[in-house]
């Protein structure tokens, strides 16, 4: 889908990719536990999802990408803060790996983890 | 040199805090010294930034993290230590800033919930918080990064317990505590391979080290105010290679290799240069030092003579960063411009630019090529067929951005087996409207329209000189004169460019539109460009104005309104 186009052939991306990407940068955000499934039904949402594509949403329109991301952030951490971070990591890392650039990173936060 | 300690009788002030109880108060005070201490040192921190990483200011992050903690307890004179570590807990969460915050408020979460609702701490509780600070901290993410301010934490509870087992002292532990997280600081570099390619310590850990080392210093009877003098490694030392702009009182870079006689005092040589100038780095290998200043011109042999004066010199350099920057400048000037590869079945859009800043504008909305002409510059019909022919697409369409142009893209247009249509533009700001419209994959005919449609949705302005005197449209216009066209036509003439300027955009209603774009040509002065542009500014304040360096000759402005 995210195509660049040379002389010799052209190069594709999946949102599969994306999302594993994306999934890997969030995992490493600070105050971010885990990701959740983003269709759940309420009283599931404790449920954290090991397949990234479950957890992003990535949309490519042909110019620009949007994420979006559902997380699940440790209790007691500043939400704002940690959803800042987690978008500006997410888009530094997309952005490194596709050099594409990424048009918004929006970060749903679907639970708190309470690990006392 | 001589070293010249701040500090009367260190010894002495540890025995009277060791005297006092590690109690709220207590707690309060080293809460206030390790902020300042952090503050004092914040520029460090934040130059600790592995451009580009997303967290850039961390040093700024984690005072004002700090200061929220601050805030929360500057009113309280609790006793209980527990309770006001809870404060400084709530307080460093509500405020923060950025992911060192994050874990810095969680890190004092942590902190809080072991000394629970204790009244004084020993050193076990101490070691015990510590280690609870650091799992509180490593929870609150799922794959812990090392070689930051987590590992900084993991190695400070690790020492604290060690320390234990040795004194049961508390200060005698912060000062063991410190010390690991110095050398955990530096240690970053080889757990985190993207610090050691940027040749920098962790920017949390090293905040995290001055928070403590500031509380260690406080007890120690240390100036907290005065920033650190410190010595890092000669490689790390970051020589600026360009430089994009140079502040007031940098005109002057010097790096100078010297070898001083006898010890060197850092405290006392900061503290002298620093009147001298700024961005001070200092490096030491193999007993050679090299320091980093910028200087303004001024005191360009001041550093010399300085050091000089206790050392031996081994090498100068002087470098002009004025100089150097106008070089990089005119190198931008004269780069390439980038423009958009074409796919085959694509449409593309050769554009004529009078000027190489407005060549730059075009290709950067995407078009395929560019043709060099504008007024009393007109391509040939054959520059024109050359800028195309060779594209790997036959869906064309040229932007003359003149309308003497027109005629010889309608003559290139005939004279090819390639699908081309004329938009006819007959001004730059025209051609850069009808560019926005551009789809390279949508349907030919309706992007035609589009982009045609698109030409009578900006106003176009250029300012020239006149080169005779005339008289149109009932205004006279005498030789030498700034003359001010709206979309072709004369609507203003004035002996001062700012007053035609500002003439050009009340005759085209500047005040209806939203956007003021200026491009200013190539035989403008910088600094009359800020003129006007500062008259333009006062004079439309709610607008949004942009100065775009056009390079055109001929015409002094050219400006869209829309």
């Amino acid at each position: 889908m995210n195509q660049e186009s040379s002389t010799l052939g052209s190069i594709h991306v999946s949102p599969r990719a994306i999302a594993t990407i994306v999934y890997q940068a969030a995992l490493r955000s600070y105050g971010v536990v885990g990701l959740s499934p983003k269709n759940l039904v309420d009283g599931i949402s404790h449920v954290l999802v090991k397949e990234p594509v479950h957890g992003v949403d990535v949309h490519y329109d042909g110019n620009k990408i949007e994420i979006d991301i559902y997380v699940i952030v440790e209790y007691g951490t500043r939400i704002a803060s940690v959803a800042s971070s987690v978008k500006n990591t997410v888009q530094y890392h997309v952005e490194k790996a596709l050099g594409l650039p990424v048009h918004a990173v929006n970060v749903h936060i679907r639970g708190l983890r309470i690990s006392e | 040199m001589e070293l010249n300690e701040s500090d009367p009788n260190p010894a002495e002030n540890i025995e009277t805090f060791n005297r006092r109880p590690l109690d709220g108060l207590t707690l309060k005070k080293l809460i206030e010294a390790g902020l300042s201490w952090l503050r004092t040192n914040q520029q460090t921190v934040n130059a600790l930034n592995v451009f580009p990483v997303p967290d850039g200011d961390t040093g700024t992050n984690m005072v004002l993290t700090m200061q929220a903690a601050l805030d929360e307890i500057s009113n309280s004179s609790e006793r209980n230590f527990g309770k006001m570590a809870h404060a400084v807990a709530q307080g460093a969460l509500m405020g923060a800033r950025g992911n060192s915050g994050v874990i810095l408020s969680q890190l004092w979460r942590g902190f809080a919930r072991s000394v629970d609702n204790q009244e004084a701490l020993n050193a076990a509780n101490l070691a015990q918080a510590f280690a609870s600070a650091r799992d509180t901290a490593y929870k609150g993410v799922v794959r812990p990064v090392e070689g930051t301010i987590l590992t900084v934490a993991k190695d400070i509870a690790t020492e604290a317990n060690e320390a234990l087992k040795d004194n049961t002292d508390p200060v005698a532990m912060l000062k063991r505590v410190v010390e690991a997280a110095d050398l955990s600081v530096q240690r970053t570099p080889d757990l985190l391979p993207v610090l050691k390619d940027a040749g920098v310590v962790d920017s949390g850990g090293k905040g995290l080290f001055f928070i403590l080392e500031g509380m260690l210093r406080f007890i120690q009877g240390q100036s907290l105010e005065t920033p650190l003098s410190y010595v890092q490694p000669l490689s790390s030392i970051k020589i600026d290679e360009t430089m994009t702009m140079v502040e007031p009182g940098q005109d002057y870079e010097l790096v100078i290799d010297f070898y001083p006689q006898g010890k060197l005092d850092l405290e006392g040589f900061y503290k002298h240069l620093e009147e001298i100038g700024t961005s001070i780095q200092l490096g030491e290998g193999d007993g050679m030092y090299r320091l980093h200043i910028h200087v303004p011109t001024e005191n360009k042999y001041v550093p010399i003579e300085y050091i000089e004066s206790f050392a031996t010199m081994q090498k100068v350099t002087i470098e002009n960063l004025l100089a150097q920057l106008e070089q990089i400048q005119n190198q931008e000037k004269d780069s390439q411009i980038n423009l958009t590869p074409i796919e085959p079945g694509q449409i593309a859009v050769i554009a004529v630019a009078p000027g190489k800043g407005i060549g730059r504008v075009f290709a950067s909305l995407g078009v395929a090529n560019l043709v060099a002409g504008g007024q009393t510059m007109n391509p040939s019909t054959q520059e024109i067929l050359n800028a195309f022919e060779n594209l790997p697409t036959d869906k064309i369409v040229l932007l003359p951005n003149n309308k003497n142009i027109i005629g010889a893209a309608d003559n290139a247009a005939g004279l090819t087996v390639k699908k081309v249509a004329v938009i006819p533009s007959k001004t730059i700001p025209q051609g850069l409207a009808s560019m926005l419209r551009l789809s390279p994959h949508g349907n030919f005919d309706e992007v035609v329209q589009e982009m045609i449609a698109a030409l009578d949705e900006v106003e176009s302005g250029e300012i020239t000189q006149a080169t005779r005197s005339v008289e149109i449209n009932g205004i006279s216009v005498k030789e030498g004169e700034f003359i001010a066209l709206l979309n072709n036509k004369l609507v203003y003439a004035s002996s001062s460019l700012e007053a035609s300027c500002l003439g050009l955009l009340e005759r085209g209603h500047a005040e209806h539109f939203e956007l003021i774009t200026m491009f200013y040509g190539m035989e403008m002065e910088p600094t009359v460009v800020t003129q006007i542009e500062d008259a333009v500014r006062r004079a439309y304040p709610m607008h949004e104005i942009e100065i775009k360096d056009g390079g055109q000759p001929h015409y002094h402005f050219i400006i869209s309104l829309e």
